[in-house]
């Protein structure tokens, strides 16, 4: 009786396995969309939301950052495919053991830091010095790691930023900008959460279907060859591409002038120094800048 | 694509709990405890017992289509023992054993910065 009964049980556990089907999931373009791995589900709606951890090592080959570990949380479904954000990273305990020792002093520090979109970073910077120091000295070196990382979060992107985390750049400096106060020999960021994410970049949380995905790709094709004898229309990427071909023009500035109604590089060649200041965002001096590009003979 | 999925080991003294789940943790792919395989309540945490049911919980997954492996080892933690108990090491070594290729392998034993008073009371267990 009792065995029938659990036997039918697996059967029904079995079933709802095959009922599954497997996505594929996909890291941010901060890490060049690089595939991380599957994840098994009934239907996609129940993917948002899961988040998994990768190491640095499998997400970019890189062998010396195997204790680091990014959090990524699916927060798209398309298709197949689950794209993801970032929302922190982590190492490995063991590596943060290896690094503690007697006789030294261990200066653990968070901060909550707001880089350039706006996002809301909380950052663990985990230094070590040689010897055992005082508390004071503590203070005043926490202070100063403070100053750097506001700084540099203040000018970067977000992906600019976990970069700068990832890659060493932010200890680096920090250790760097320590050294007059004290040397510190190792300085790691230990940790970063992303606690919130501004208006503006926040993604609606969507799930597209395979065959709403086939749909509108036909559409567009469709689109394609009703629109090809007008040439005219180029997409945004490409003006913007094309924009920040020219010298001193990055991809906020490509946009700004995109905003502004210019739509190709011969508008912008055949515009005066007047015009393209009227721009909302462009000053003087940069409107000037670009006009001198473009007109090299002048 | 190689399917990867995380081998959750949960070793104490007194059991081995051992469940593979996909990578994100959140679909359990399959699951065996050392009770599941011993007769003897005192043999749950034994070597023994996490082989056999390492062996269980792998060829369930194998099954469902899982091939490798990261590895998280976990002890009671907390204001208990942070060691892992002696099923954790047999776990891995059966793991391998079935044929699957084990990608990392950590220590994820949750250690409290400040801790609860451990139980047993000030003059300790009695035995």
């Amino acid at each position: 009786m009792a065995r029938r009964k659990t036997r039918r049980a697996s059967r029904r556990m079995k079933d709802k396995w095959k009922s599954k089907s497997w996505y594929t999931i996909v890291a941010p373009d901060m890490f060049n969309g690089a595939k991380v791995g599957e994840t098994p589900a009934t239907e996609p709606e129940i993917l948002l939301g899961r988040v998994t951890e990768v190491s640095m090592q499998e997400l970019a080959g890189d062998f010396s950052k195997v204790h680091l570990k990014v959090k990524l949380k699916i927060n798209a479904v398309r298709g197949g495919e689950c794209l993801t954000r970032f929302v922190g990273h982590d190492m490995t305990s063991d590596y943060v053991r290896r690094l503690t020792r007697r006789r030294r002093s261990k200066i653990e520090s968070v901060f909550d830091v707001r880089t350039k979109e706006g996002y809301k970073i909380r950052v663990k910077i985990l230094s070590i010095t040689n010897k055992r120091i005082n508390s004071s000295i503590k203070r005043s070196l926490r202070e100063k790691q403070y100053e750097v990382i506001k700084e540099m979060a203040k000018s970067s992107t977000l992906s600019q930023f976990v970069q700068k985390m990832i890659s060493d750049g932010l200890a680096k400096k920090i250790k760097k900008e320590c050294k007059p106060i004290y040397p510190l020999k190792t300085v790691e960021v230990n940790k970063s959460t992303v606690l919130s994410v501004p208006r503006e970049e926040q993604v609606d949380e969507l799930i597209i279907s395979e065959e709403e995905l086939e749909r509108e790709k036909e559409e567009r094709e469709e689109e394609i060859e009703e629109e090809e004898p007008v040439d005219k229309k180029v997409s945004k990427t490409d003006v913007l591409k094309l924009f920040q071909d020219i010298e001193g023009v990055g991809p906020t500035m490509a946009e700004r002038l995109y905003d502004g109604g210019f739509r190709s590089v011969e508008d912008l060649t055949s515009a005066s120094v007047q015009e393209l200041k009227e721009v909302e965002g462009v000053g003087e001096a940069f409107s000037k800048r670009i006009y001198k590009a473009l007109h090299p003979e002048e | 694509m190689a399917k990867w999925g995380i081998a959750h080991v949960y070793a104490s003294y007194n059991n081995v709990l051992i469940t593979i789940t996909d990578i994100t943790g959140s679909e359990t792919i399959s699951k065996a405890t050392g009770g599941m395989v011993v007769r003897q309540d005192k043999d749950q945490a034994s070597p023994y017992a996490a082989m056999e049911a390492a062996r269980k919980a792998v060829e369930e997954a194998q099954e469902k289509g899982i091939t490798n492996l990261h590895v998280k080892i976990r002890a009671p933690g907390g204001s208990k023992s942070q060691s892992p108990g002696p099923g954790s090491q047999a776990a891995i070594r059966a793991f391998a054993r079935a044929g699957i290729r084990i990608g990392s392998i950590e220590d994820v034993t949750p250690i409290p910065h400040d801790t609860t008073r451990p139980k047993g009371g000030r003059r300790g267990r009695r035995v």
